[in-house]
């Protein structure tokens, strides 16, 4: 082989070699071809569906319109709560330019702070910005024409219609009814069907325990968007709300009325009721606070300054308070020491003012005694002495047994969210919550409504309403809700008793402050010890946060029972002195067309009620 | 006589594949952009780009390409001059200095550079002679592709300058380089990584840790990747239709009219316009290696080879990021992407074939 072959042959060689690559290339193009085309394949076929919602989901928004939330009316079709159109400035953020400036011009036009609206934008900062910072909420037309007046002062800002809820009797009604406010991260998290974030819900009373009904469901409307979430195009039509249900309730707006004013400035709460059937005619707790404000988002200020009221105005004392009650339990004693037959008609004691027990010495609240009582005396003077007797002759399981009859230490089931239970005290329940056995001497105290005993007044309406007609009620708010009242075990020869005793006692007794006149009133009061020393010390006489706390129960007319109550004073020292003008001055509302018309007016009544310290020395023994 | 010759035997295979994909790019940028403030007009702008492309296209096919091999190293000089000239003069759009400003018109020399690269690689591979590739060669051809890409690199452009890669490849390939050699050096290149791992940029790290896993970053760089899926895969089999794709048209696909074209045309086209698109590249493609087979000579077919490689490269690169299978790099999608110098560059390229098979038969 000469040379010239051997450089042909590496000259073929080469060729060889560069062809064989350009195939492999050529090769390798076309499986990168194919290879991709798999892919295309994969995601525009096989996935084609799932990605088409992806790109669907992507351009449309759903844009929720909020439902109307359902009017709530009293028993008489007046309206209690409902909704009303209103106007929200709110600052788009969307392209917003400047927004230091326009914020410090707000300031001076609207007196809303700058350092608080620069917070509250920078907070939302991470959400869409579609959605607008509500600069002010429910803005009047003075404040519309001062931002109108500059409209290019504020380029972002703009005037949004909103809804807001409306309570037109305010603080009359506050609990009630409760309030609204924007759904919380923790009703979410529980995921509440059909809750949604910035939906508006019930937070208490009634709006809270019939949110469902009242609520609605919101809609939605389908919105183009592209992607900086700017709307393109009309909205289309997707889900139209549903608006929320009407209810109605038991309660009568001018009871409310009435029994918010006669409370006044007094800390207390009030239960008033049909004692036939349940349905509560009033029910409030002062210091009240006023639901409109609440109505859509409160400023940290407003929630500060409620939260942290030393009164504890978001308190619904009528249900979750628990108090002694005193005096008042005596019925329930009464009753408990007629039926075993502990006591009988006729027994009677006599009254020193004191009696010994165990070794110890128990109090009469009247220190020379009121000398020989039967039951009927004994309730309508309020005597202890007889009391300490029937409570060691009936016995604590006896006592328990009837107190527990007439739902004390249980729930009423009303429909109100929150309520309180109470304590009844047993021998077992003291020995399983507290590990100590029962004393005897408990008894004694417990007979006058003293000692471990709480009871709310709810229960004590429910207690009341249950001696008024031989029927346990479900104490309720919401019209359609009546429950079938349960049988009280006792016999009609024991509640006459305690019954005409009852009526003695606004009569003749230590309720006398309650009395109607023409319409007899049947009732108890109570006065439940807060400090130890003041047994045996006038009340009225010590300084207003050691008096003790003053009830007020019964029912009216004595005769034909119609309307039942509770009355609580915190602090109001006797029953007969604070708590009984309160239940007069509501009873008169609510006998108005029976009575004849007042001849001094209210202002005697309203004078009893707001009682100026110091008058205080008009209320002598006799009195109580 | 000498015209109508070379009119009778041009390739209008090649032809009519070029300029359907320009065409497709046209509808896909103005189906992305027509209704957008400011945008509108970019689907002019690229079509003028076009007949620009097409007189280009039509001066390289002309000239015979032996005449462009003599002239290649002066070309090329010239380019890299111009490359140099847009470092120092150059206009900056978003953080890149890649474009120059002569009068009306922006263009960028780094889209020129790609053409002349592979011009002045097939030279020195035919003037080469019979020896086969050694150190220096290797070296040699590293600094003609080199030196644009660093340049390029230095702008900075690093999707357009990863583009010199396979073209530098193909070269040493055609060369003979022993693939022992094309091993070793594969080898030694992926051993280097972790200290290129090193120099990158955050935001490039990030790209590639986002193709490893998309949902890594939904705002940032996975939104891109992950709206361009959404884009393609809405438009299933057949498609949204023209005009109606939503993902581009409301803005959700970033660059949609550049880099993600392919994601416009697969969301109005569906799988249809997708396998449209790659048929008709790999039928280019394809029609570009004939042209090496049928070359008369080495320098023709080098050239040929070296375009099919440079297109091919970037073509790989590109559908490769729209699947969101390979790091967002922005390499745009030859002929189709938005973008005029590299319509120009790449049609100028397409001419080289279509010259190199037009000449194929000795005369």
């Amino acid at each position: 082989m000469d040379y010239r072959d051997r450089f042909e042959l590496k000259e073929y060689r080469q060729e060889q070699r560069l062809s064989r690559r350009v195939v492999l290339f050529h090769v390798g193009v076309f499986l990168l071809v194919v290879g991709y085309l798999l892919r295309f394949w994969h995601l525009q076929v096989s996935q084609g569906e799932e990605y088409a919602r992806l790109a669907e989901n992507n351009r449309l928004r759903r844009v929720a319109i909020a439902p109307t939330r359902g009017v709530i009316f009293d028993r008489n079709g007046e309206v209690v709560a409902s909704t009303r159109p209103s106007l929200n400035l709110v600052l788009q953020r969307e392209g917003l330019k400047d927004a230091d400036r326009q914020l410090r011009r707000l300031e001076s036009v609207l007196e809303i702070p700058y350092a608080s609206l620069r917070e509250r934008l920078d907070q939302i900062r991470s959400r869409p910005s579609y959605e607008p910072l509500t600069l002010k909420e429910d803005v009047g037309l003075t404040e519309l024409a001062q931002v109108e007046a500059r409209r290019d002062w504020f380029p972002s800002v703009l005037v949004e219609t909103a809804s807001r809820r409306t309570y037109p009797d305010g603080k009359a009604v506050a609990h009630a009814v409760g309030y609204v406010g924007e759904v919380s991260e923790a009703d979410l998290a529980l995921q509440r069907e059909g809750l949604f974030q910035g939906d508006i819900v019930g937070k208490s009373g009634i709006e809270r325990a019939y949110d469902e009904v009242l609520r609605g469901r919101r809609g939605w409307n389908l919105v183009e968007v592209n992607s900086l979430g700017r709307q393109i195009g009309e909205p289309r039509t997707g889900t139209p709300p549903q608006n929320g249900g009407q209810l109605r309730l038991s309660v009568d707006v001018s009871l409310q009325r009435a029994l918010i004013e006669a409370l006044g400035e007094e800390t207390g709460a009030g239960v008033f009721l049909d004692p036939w059937t349940g349905e509560i005619l009033a029910l409030a707790s002062t210091p009240a606070y006023d639901p409109n404000v609440f109505a859509s988002s409160v400023t940290a200020q407003i929630w500060q300054g409620i939260a942290q009221d030393p009164g504890h105005p978001l308190q619904d004392r009528a249900l979750t308070s628990a108090y002694a009650p005193g005096s008042t339990f005596k019925v329930v004693m009464a009753i408990a020491g007629l039926e075993t037959g502990a006591i009988g008609p006729g027994t009677s004691v006599y009254c020193s003012g004191s009696a010994n027990y165990y070794g110890r010495n128990f109090l009469c609240w009247k220190k020379g005694g009121h000398g020989t009582v039967s039951v009927h005396e004994a309730l309508v003077q309020s005597c202890n002495v007889f009391f300490y007797m029937v409570g060691k002759q009936t016995g604590i399981d006896a006592i328990h047994k009837y107190g527990d009859m007439m739902n004390l230490g249980r729930l009423t089931a009303v429909d109100l969210p929150g309520e309180g239970k109470g304590v009844l005290p047993s021998p077992e329940w003291k020995q399983r919550l507290r590990g100590e056995p029962w004393y005897a001497g408990e008894t004694i105290s417990l007979a006058i409504g003293q000692g471990l005993l709480a009871v709310t007044p709810i229960q004590m309406a429910t207690m009341i309403s249950a001696v008024a007609t031989g029927k346990v009620p479900r104490p309720h708010l919401a019209r359609e809700r009546t429950q079938e009242a349960t049988p009280l075990a006792v016999s009609p020869a024991t509640l006459a008793i305690v019954r005409a005793a009852l009526a003695d006692v606004v009569e003749a007794g230590t309720g006398r402050r309650a009395s109607l006149g023409p319409i007899p009133v049947a009732g108890k009061t109570g006065t439940a010890q807060v400090f130890k020393k003041s047994a045996g010390i006038d009340a009225d006489e010590l300084p207003k946060d050691e008096r003790d706390h003053a009830w007020f129960v019964g029912y009216a007319p004595a005769t034909k029972p119609e309307i039942a109550f509770a009355v609580i004073v915190e602090h109001g020292g006797h029953g007969g002195t604070s708590a009984a003008p309160i239940v007069r001055h509501v009873l008169e509302t609510y006998f108005a067309d029976r009575l004849p018309p007042p001849e001094e007016g209210g202002d005697k009544l309203r004078a009893g009620v707001l009682r100026p310290n110091g008058a205080g020395s008009a209320a002598t023994p006799a009195a109580r | 006589m000498l015209r109508r010759r070379l009119l009778a035997s041009l390739d209008l295979h090649i032809v009519v594949a070029t300029l359907s994909l320009a065409a497709i790019g046209i509808l896909a940028i103005a189906s992305a952009t027509l209704d957008q403030p400011g945008r509108s007009g970019l689907w002019l702008a690229q079509s003028t780009w076009f007949a620009l492309a097409l007189l280009a296209a039509v001066a390289v096919v002309s000239v015979d390409y032996h005449l462009w091999a003599e002239f290649s190293f002066l070309l090329h000089g010239a380019v890299v001059v111009l490359l140099g000239l847009v470092l120092l003069l150059g206009k900056e759009v978003g953080g890149n200095r890649s474009w120059l400003v002569i009068g009306p018109i922006t263009f960028q020399p780094s889209e020129l550079a790609k053409w002349s690269t592979c011009l002045v690689l097939a030279t020195y591979l035919s003037e080469r002679g019979r020896a086969g590739v050694g150190v220096r060669q290797l070296l040699e051809m590293g600094a003609l592709a080199g030196i644009p890409m660093a340049l390029i690199a230095l702008q900075p452009d690093m999707g357009t300058a990863l583009t010199f890669v396979p073209i530098y490849v193909a070269a040493l390939v055609l060369g003979g380089l022993r693939f022992k050699v094309l091993v070793a050096g594969t080898i030694l290149a992926l051993l280097l990584a972790p200290l290129a791992w090193g120099h990158l940029k955050d935001y490039q790290r990030e790209r590639i840790l986002t193709v490893l896993n998309p949902d890594r970053d939904p705002s940032g760089i996975g939104y891109q990747v992950r709206q361009s899926k959404i884009a393609i895969g809405s438009g299933g089999l057949m498609g949204k239709g023209l005009f109606e794709g939503t993902q581009s048209r409301l803005n959700f696909l970033p660059a949609q009219h550049t880099d993600f074209v392919l994601s416009v045309v697969c969301e109005d086209l569906g799988f249809l316009g997708a396998a449209g698109v790659l048929g008709l590249f790999y039928y280019l493609l394809f029609r570009g290696i004939a042209s090496a087979r049928s070359a008369q000579d080495r320098l023709g077919m080098y050239i040929c080879l070296l375009v099919v490689a440079w297109l091919s490269g970037q073509l790989a690169i590109n559908v490769g990021m729209v699947l969101g299978l390979l790091p967002t790099i922005g390499v745009p999608l030859p002929l189709m992407s938005y973008g005029g110098t590299a319509l120009l560059a790449a049609m100028a390229g397409i001419g080289l074939v279509v010259n190199v098979s037009a000449r194929r038969f000795v005369n």
